[in-house]
């Protein structure tokens, strides 16, 4: 075997292995997912502080995210229903901002769906 | 580089084939999740279906989507619609006419409601819209009750909604579908949804659940929401092919004098319903666990229990202090 082919060999696995890597990368946890009229328009990530602003359908929605978890602090609608609700964090919670189309999820893997 | 290339082409062409092969190979086999949020019947719908098909999943949300708002527009007391006889315009309405001739959707739903007060002894009264009007004023307002007087001098009587031949009697009753329409609607949607061989789904329409098949091979783990808000899953239901319905909800009540009102009114005592915070009804139709939910808040747990026997259904009770009592065959959907 020429040293060529050794190098073309190792090549060819570290490409495939890189694409593999791409295709099943995993889920992780620990995240919310921003969807506006069923579109995910915004992926959150829990461990990391922050303030978002989406557009809703009423305006600007505001988002924050800490260590109590994730909440809307903002956003224009008649009776304020999801700022009210306060932090959402375990991994079957939702925010649902009916006038604004906007539903906030934390992506889970346990429970499929919640009646409440 | 003619020379590179001549010499590794068929490395090259390897490499590009196995690349396409597992490329194919992952397309092919994978399932994917269809997801929609709709707005209708006063809440927040979700529905996902998981199938191969994207082109098929999508036309079957468009068409999910046509359902919900179809039974939404005619199950409407609030609203009028151009075209439209809804339950607004058979409230309300002054015509003549003797009957009004109804689409058969909103024939068949009010008849299941009627048949359902039977049933339920008159307590699932669909012709209660006057009561449920007035308490909804007061719970918006929050500060007060409605009084005696202001409740009894409103028409409950079932008899005022009179069916017949694809008709309504025009004596302007008091409907609302309230109680059965957003359950009514779901199975209506999962029958659809077997129909065209989208057996995989998950459909949340606000307190009401209906769950298809399972997108792999185990079953759908379904969390029921503790009534008091912060405190969590109450339990889990391990299923296919199921409907869970929570009736109760920590959203829709008010507190006056630290006593709690619910939503759903006892149309006995035309005042809301107290005999517990919360019941979940798990049974395979959809419709009939939205009915029965309803029906068992209204009761108390020892007749509920004994209601619930003709049914092939169980039901999980979260009390007023927080003790969670289950019918006997619950167990075969709790986790082994």
């Amino acid at each position: 075997m020429k040293k060529s082919d050794v190098i073309l060999i190792i090549t060819i696995l570290i490409i495939s292995s890189l694409i593999m890597l791409i295709w099943f990368k995993k889920k992780e946890g620990n995240k919310a997912i921003v969807y506006y009229d069923s579109k995910a328009i915004l992926q959150l990530d829990l461990k990391q502080n922050g303030i978002y602003e989406v557009e809703g359908a009423k305006g600007k929605v505001k988002i924050e995210v800490n260590s109590h978890g994730v909440r809307v602090v903002a956003e224009n609608s008649p009776y304020h229903i999801c700022s009210r609700q306060g932090y959402i964090k375990k991994s079957y919670e939702t925010i649902v901002c009916l006038p604004n189309k906007i539903v906030i999820k934390i992506a889970n893997e346990e429970i499929d769906t919640v009646v409440r | 580089m003619l020379r590179f290339l001549k010499k590794y082409i068929n490395y090259l062409l390897l490499l590009i084939i196995i690349i396409l092969i597992t490329y194919l190979l992952i397309n092919r086999q994978k399932q994917q999740e269809f997801s929609r949020d709709l707005y209708y019947m006063d809440t927040y719908i979700n529905v996902r279906i998981f199938s191969k098909n994207k082109e098929k999943a999508q036309t079957a949300l468009n068409e999910i989507e046509n359902i919900y708002k179809e039974y939404h527009m005619l199950s409407d007391k609030y609203n009028n619609y151009k075209d439209i006889i809804n339950i607004y315009y058979i409230n309300t309405n002054y015509d003549k006419d003797k009957y009004l001739k109804i689409d058969t959707k909103l024939y068949d739903l009010i008849n299941y409601g009627l048949d359902f007060y039977d049933k339920s002894n008159g307590l699932l009264n669909i012709n209660m819209g006057s009561i449920t009007d007035i308490w909804k004023k007061y719970r918006d307002k929050g500060t007060s009750l409605p009084t005696k007087e202001e409740l009894q001098k409103q028409n409950t009587d079932i008899k005022k909604i009179i069916l017949k031949d694809g008709q309504i009697l025009n004596n302007r009753p008091n409907i609302d579908l309230g109680a059965i329409s957003k359950g009514y609607t779901t199975k209506i949607v999962g029958e659809y949804l077997n129909s065209i061989g989208l057996d995989k789904y998950i459909i949340n329409a606000g307190g009401n659940v209906l769950v298809g098949k399972h997108y792999n091979k185990g079953k759908y783990r379904i969390g029921i929401q503790s009534p008091n808000k912060d405190d969590g899953l109450i339990d889990v239901i391990n299923a296919e092919n199921i409907s869970v319905v929570t009736s109760g909800s920590y959203e829709r009540f008010y507190e006056i004098d630290g006593k709690i009102y619910s939503h759903i009114i006892d149309p006995t005592t035309l005042y809301p319903s107290a005999y517990m915070k919360s019941v979940t009804v798990i049974t395979k139709d959809s419709a009939l666990a939205d009915a029965l939910s309803t029906t068992l808040f209204l009761m108390d747990i020892d007749k509920g229990l004994k209601f619930l026997e003709n049914y092939e259904a169980e039901a999980i009770w979260y009390t007023n202090d927080n003790q969670i009592i289950t019918s006997k065959g619950i167990d075969k959907y709790e986790e082994k």
